[in-house]
């Protein structure tokens, strides 16, 4: 077969943010049939699987991403002195979003930590259930962006530079130098919210300037799922058989009428592979094969963790099933907690704790942990002082791109560990220190690729994930 | 890291390069025909192409390979086994680098050298930087001048229509002919889609069919030729090569280019009006240059001419957007190089923009030449953004009013600037009597004090109570209904604007009066190492020896140097042996498929020979004759029997002889473009606004950010916006370009994502549910007898199978055959039966019957016949 190179386009001077959602199955079939123009000098992408440059450690990620910046002092980052010196005044220096309510005024947690597993990592009396997975995660307690806002530090997780849209996802990198394990699937998937759309909508799953092959695919929470690939509900199931039946008829007689003509067999031919995804979609998404045991520990049939269970769950049959890279989001940023912490703190936690916390044991029990990343965290973290709104139960906390937490489980993370801290009172990270760019370096490393080395070429410049910011592979975090 | 950087700018390309005459006797081979094509490949980089010779060898002679290097002799003619050359390229070790002879061209090199290493001719005795043009190389059969063939003694015969049918005919083995002549619904199609991209009416194929006149064809033909759609259909093939987009590109932002559209609608109107050819393209390079002088308004011509200019400004353009570094800058000036040499000369000569092109006799001087026809109006050391190029179409009255207007809204704007400052001073009151005095009095003057003027205390006060520090971006925190009252000014004063007269701009390239830049050559392209200065010129390979064309330099009669409009009307004198070739070979791409050369921007030797030289240069050689005009070339083309013949032979006729459609033995089937596809679904669900030219149609992304139509669809797909990082989903499945420079070809995919729409896009359900409607509205009864012979229909509704005709109609363009009907019918009764049986299933507000004839209607939206037109 000749190279095929159609979806090339992007290599130099065209970009995309949010292109064409079902890109990546532009190169899935090109087989069927033989173009009859082959571009001369033009780059190949594709997504079959690549050699990686070393031996990689995962094989898939599942990122469950926590929008709005989840309160570190609350949940993850025990700080006495906080406590001690609560409802005084902070003497350090501090960079505000919500300057109207800014309050120099340290609030101490209101929630009890205490220490779980054989590791001994304290964790607050918030995330009981995370508490039983200490020893499968590595707490990463040093994260910085050093900046406060939400889009700026989610599009430096995913897009590699703060603030710039435009970029490729890191899932994109991974699926540019590894390519995909199955052909029937989208090999990168993004599990919204019932609620909406995270913030950042459809930049959260950019391929930038890669083609579009290499972008994320949205499941829907609603019907149909994944747009295009699977049926809306009148059409499910026979009635798209009968359209297909006599769509295979129609097609018949027409061929009859054309004898050897390669291009109308091929059309005929990718119904059929059409239909196989189809199938291979459908299935992929009906927890109902799954025990009730497994069901019951995402929390599927409790109300408040139905849907994130629910979810939960579907990522892991996907990568199952050969999926490179899931991430969850929620919708709108449900960790933003400004006002009200004491209220709404519990609520999203109530939400996610629990379905989290059963996927890294059910990948565990399954043998699939040892070659999955799980990532948890959010953007950013919140400050020690209080966001005032002259009533203590609507008191909360303003962003913190300075230092919070996140955690890693699996595909070669150290298990049951902590990694750097913040001061004492949970503003700065400063002991190893871990950047967006830092975590893209050390996964892709687990990944088997240089982040260094994993170039693409782009406006006529080398182009690799962090754009020349420095980085480090942080091995400190590898088992 | 093997495998993970997918670099760009891929390998060499061997097809064959080499005469390759490897059979031949090697007494045969010469250094000029045989060995100089494969080391301008693999060697003259280094030894020959450049300044510094590496090892000191220069291999552009034989008698200076002889001499050899550092390394001593490079060859011994007659010794193959003592030639250095031959061990270091047998060895692997040159070319360094991955690359490596072929088996076939060491043999060719090895052949030569024991046949004594002959030259063609004597070798001259100078030779300057890089190769010399050879004669061989001048006989390549695009840079010869285009030969009428002498067409006396061509087959004729009642099948031989036309001049094109003899020519073609001539070139098939004995035996072979050209198939019986389409029917008449099936060359009705052909015609209404190869001119205007639309189907015809149900109505326009009666009217054909029944049509008694022996020359209906070439009456629908002209017919067609003067429908305003003609000039939409064919400009979207211009757009294609000229890289059309209503984005600049270049960086993430991918900023709209708000009036490219007009000179889009520009193409629309000149292929509508057949502006000659040769002046369709003077204008698009030289517009400015022929608008003369512009004093006070512009006039209408003048317009015209800019707008047209428009073409050399469609290569991505990032300078406007914060891409202005001079490399950014260069590179639209290459892209728009490369924009005009693949569409208007069908050359790759960017290769010689970092070195002598490798494959074709481009030097790179020809490079810098060429693009010192442009420097003047894209100098990249005399810089215009995007913005800074717009020409505006206001009046001197339109501009007077325009002030009016400015002076009306200054007032509004200083009421608004008070109410703001109130605003201010409200909320920083508010949050000082938060505080008791002294505080109060010291917070107030520190928030006061000028920055400059601030104290340390001051600073370290405000620092502490950091809810005082309210500026104009924050005040709506603090006084949050602050952002309405406000808005009420600037929704008064976007009133008042709205007085102003409208301004619409041109998208052009003008270039400055006297501006008279040098072109250097670039080392290496880099721009940062300019070497000799080179003039505006063309190909030294499209001229005698020793005889480039050069242009003028600074022409006095015009303000401008004209050297675009010299360069536009050379280009297009008839003598051009690329120019006409190319647009006559695309002209033939689009009807056939493929062109008669196979790679439309690429007539040099990595390009495809052509298959049919004599009728391209035939056919180039009549659109030169006939005053360039493109629907004379569609007459001459469409009223063959090559083109009228049917796409498939009947099945009986035994064996397929090889190749009938590269012969043109049948004429080839064709798959709708994406454009013509989402038109003609349009079309037939009754959709389709048919309103001409205007702004791009906005786009925008659905909840899972695929690229969507925002709203309902309506227009024609042209008229869609050309955002470069958001292509349309459709358009983009079935292989519209993505505009990264331009689109040469475009590929013909078949991929399962295109099924998968068709079966459960958006888009299509509604249309079919539209189709749906429009076949219940217009259904005829059908005859009783056609109703008796179908069994089914006990169970149905009666008015169904007239529906079913209908569909049929509005979307084949035909009425369905007995066979048909009876599968729609046993189709729709089945479907109803099942969703009688499956109410859950049934659309909100649906019947049966007619959720089951809008399957239908998808079903025959996306059927072969629909897609493909033979």
């Amino acid at each position: 077969m000749i190279p095929f190179t159609r979806r090339s386009f992007l290599n130099r001077n065209a970009l995309g943010i949010g292109t064409v959602a079902l890109g990546w199955l532009l190169k899935q079939d090109n087989l069927l049939a033989t173009p009859k123009n082959v571009p001369q000098e033009k780059p190949h992408f594709d997504l079959k699987p690549k050699q990686s440059s070393h031996v990689p450690r995962a094989q898939a990620m599942i990122s469950l991403f926590q929008h709005g910046g989840p309160s570190h002092m609350d949940l993850t980052d025990p700080k006495p002195q906080l406590t001690t010196f609560s409802g005084t005044q902070y003497s350090g220096d501090i960079e505000y979003s919500f300057v109207n309510a800014a309050s120099k005024t340290l609030l101490g947690t209101r929630w009890r930590f205490s220490k779980h597993g054989e590791c001994g990592t304290a964790l607050s009396e918030l995330l009981p259930h995370t508490a039983r997975i200490v020893d499968d995660i590595c707490l990463i307690r040093s994260m910085h962006t050093g900046a406060n806002g939400h889009e700026v530090s989610i599009r430096y997780f995913h897009g590699g530079i703060p603030g710039i849209i435009g970029r490729p996802h890191m899932a994109s990198w991974l699926l540019y130098g590894l390519g995909a394990e199955t052909r029937e699937l989208p090999a990168y998937m993004v599990l919204t919210d019932p609620g909406g759309h995270p913030i950042d909508g459809v930049n959260n799953w950019s391929n930038g300037f890669m083609p579009a092959l290499f972008q994320g695919t949205v499941l829907r929470p609603t019907e149909p799922r994944i747009l295009n690939l699977e049926a809306p509900a009148h059409l499910r199931g026979v009635p798209q058989q009968q359209n297909l039946d006599l769509l295979r008829a129609l097609n018949r007689k027409h061929l009859k009428r054309h004898p050897g003509q390669n291009d109308l067999e091929a059309r005929i031919a990718s119904y059929e592979l059409a239909a196989r995804m189809q199938t291979a979609a459908h299935e992929a998404l009906d927890i109902s094969k799954e025990t009730k045991a497994t069901q019951d520990m995402y929390g599927v049939h409790e109300k408040e963790t139905r849907d994130y269970g629910t979810r939960c769950l579907i990522a892991r049959r996907l990568v199952e099933r050969g999926v490179r890279f899931v991430q969850l989001f929620l919708g709108g940023q449900p960790w933003d907690n400004h006002r009200s912490l004491i209220k709404l703190l519990p609520a999203i936690c109530r939400r996610t704790d629990k379905p989290s916390a059963a996927l890294v044991s059910d990948l565990r029990q399954r043998g699939m942990l040892e070659t999955t990343i799980v990532h948890w965290g959010g953007e950013i973290g919140r400050l020690p002082v209080v966001q005032d709104h002259g009533d203590p139960q609507k008191a909360g906390r303003d962003h913190n791109g300075q230092g919070f937490s996140i955690w890693l489980a699996g595909g070669g993370i150290k298990p049951g560990m902590t990694w750097g801290q913040t001061d004492e009172f949970g503003h700065r990270a400063v002991e190893n220190v871990v950047t967006p760019n830092d975590l893209q370096a050390t996964l892709l490393h687990l990944f088997g690729l240089d982040w260094q080395e994993l170039v693409y070429h782009h406006n006529g410049q080398d182009q690799i994930i962090t754009n020349g910011r420095p980085a480090r592979v942080v091995d400190g975090l590898f088992a | 890291m093997s495998g993970v950087a997918l670099q760009h700018g891929v390998a060499a390309v061997i097809l064959g390069v080499a005469g390759a005459n490897v059979d031949d006797p090697a007494s045969d081979l010469t250094f000029e025909s045989d060995i100089r094509p494969i080391f301008r490949a693999h060697c003259f980089d280094c030894h020959g192409a450049t300044e510094e010779l590496k090892g000191g060898l220069d291999l552009r002679l034989v008698r200076l390979m002889s001499r050899g290097g550092a390394s001593g002799p490079a060859i011994e003619p007659g010794q193959p086994g003592e030639s250095h050359l031959l061990d270091r390229i047998r060895s692997g070790e040159m070319p360094p680098g991955e690359k490596r002879l072929s088996e076939k061209e060491i043999g060719v090199v090895e052949a030569w050298i024991a046949g004594g290493a002959a030259t063609a001719r004597p070798e001259p005795e100078e030779i300057g930087l890089g190769f010399r043009v050879t004669p061989e190389d001048r006989d390549f059969w695009s840079y010869q001048p285009i030969q009428r063939p002498d067409v006396a003694e061509l087959p004729s015969g009642a099948r031989e229509r036309t001049v094109i049918d003899a020519l073609i005919r001539a070139a098939m083995p004995q035996g072979q002919g050209f198939a019986a002549d389409a029917d008449r619904i099936t060359l009705i199609k052909r015609a209404y889609f190869g001119l205007t991209g639309l189907p015809p009416s149900p109505e326009d194929i009666a009217q054909w069919t029944s049509d008694g006149d022996r020359m209906w064809f070439e009456r629908l033909i002209d017919v067609l030729l003067e429908s305003p759609h003609y000039g939409e259909r064919w400009a979207r093939h211009w757009l294609d090569v000229s890289g059309y987009a209503d984005s600049e590109g270049y960086t993430a932002s991918d900023v709209g280019r708000d009036w490219a559209w007009k000179y889009r609608d520009w193409v629309i109107r000149a292929l509508n009006e057949d502006k000659p050819f040769n002046r369709f393209i003077v204008e698009q390079l030289a517009g400015d240059e022929l608008a003369g002088p512009r004093d006070g308004d512009l006039t209408d011509e003048q317009i015209e001419l800019l707008t047209a200019t428009g073409f050399l400004r469609m290569a991505a353009d990032g300078t406007g957007s914060g891409a202005n570094t001079a490399a950014d800058r260069n590179q639209v000036v290459a892209d728009t190089i490369r924009i005009v040499s693949t569409s208007l000369m069908g050359l790759s000569v960017h290769c010689a923009q970092c070195h002598d092109h490798r494959y074709d006799p481009i030097l790179q001087t020809d490079y810098y030449s060429l693009r010192a026809i442009f420097e003047p109006a894209l100098d990249w050391r005399d810089w215009k953004t995007p913005q800074q190029r717009h020409v505006s179409l206001y009046t001197q009255a339109d501009r007077k009013r325009a002030s009016e207007v400015e002076a009306e809204t200054k007032i509004i704007a200083d009421e608004r600037a008070a109410r703001l400052a109130a605003f201010m001073a409200e909320a920083l009151d508010r949050e000082l009597k938060k505080h008791d005095e002294p505080l109060r009095s010291q917070l107030r003057d520190a928030y006061r004090a000028p920055d400059e003027k601030r104290t340390e205390g001051q600073k370290k006060l405000l620092g502490q109570h950091p809810s005082i520090n309210i500026t104009p971006g924050t005040l709506y925190l603090y006084i949050p209904e602050s952002t309405e009252k406000l808005q009420t000014y600037d929704d008064r004063i976007t009133a008042v604007r709205a007085k102003k007269p409208k301004e619409e701009f041109l998208r052009v390239l003008i270039e400055p009066a006297n501006h008279v830049p040098e072109t250097h050559l670039f080392h290496r392209g880099d721009h940062e190492q300019p070497k000799q200065t080179v003039v505006p010129a063309g190909l030294t390979v499209l001229a005698a020896q020793g005889r480039r064309r050069e242009f003028a330099t600074n022409d006095e009669s015009l303000a401008t140097t004209g050297r675009r409009l010299a360069f536009a009307r050379w280009l297009t004198d008839g003598g051009h042996p690329l120019f006409a070739r190319v647009i006559i070979n695309r002209v033939w791409m689009h009807h056939f498929g493929r062109g008669l050369v196979a790679t439309p921007a690429d007539l040099g030797r990595l390009g495809s020979r052509p298959t049919h030289p004599k009728l391209l240069d035939w056919l180039a050689d009549e659109f030169v004759q006939g005053g360039w005009s493109l629907k004379q070339v569609h007459r001459l083309v469409m009223r063959s029997t090559v083109y009228r013949q049917a796409s498939a032979r009947p099945v009986q006729s035994g064996p397929s002889t090889p190749g009938p459609t590269a012969l043109y033995a049948t004429k080839p089937l064709l798959r709708l473009e994406a454009e013509t596809i989402c038109d003609r679904i349009l079309a037939a669900a009754g959709s389709l606004d048919r309103t001409l030219f205007g702004p791009p149609v906005a786009i925008t992304e659905d909840h899972s950010g695929q690229v969507v139509v925002d709203g309902e669809q309506r227009r024609r797909s042209l008229y869609l916006r050309v955002r470069r990082s958001q292509p349309v989903a459709m358009l983009q499945a079935f292989d519209a370009p993505v505009m990264e420079i331009n689109c040469e070809s475009r590929p013909v995919s078949t991929v399962a994502t295109q099924s998968l729409m068709l079966m459960n896009g958006e888009f299509m359900l509604r249309q079919a549910a539209k189709l749906a409607v429009r076949a219940a509205q217009e259904a005829q009864p059908v005859e009783p007898e056609m109703r008796a012979s179908l069994p089914q229909l006990a169970e149905l509704d009666k008015a169904l199978p007239g529906q079913i005709v209908r569909a049929w109609q509005l979307s084949l363009c035909r009425d369905p055959s007995t066979d048909e009907l009876l599968l729609a019918s046993r189709f729709l009764a089945q479907q109803t039966a099942w969703l009688h049986a499956h109410p859950k299933q049934l659309t909100k507000g649906a019947t049966a019957s007619r959720q089951a004839i809008t399957n239908l209607c998808q079903t025959l939206l996306s059927c072969n016949e629909f897609l493909y037109i033979d």
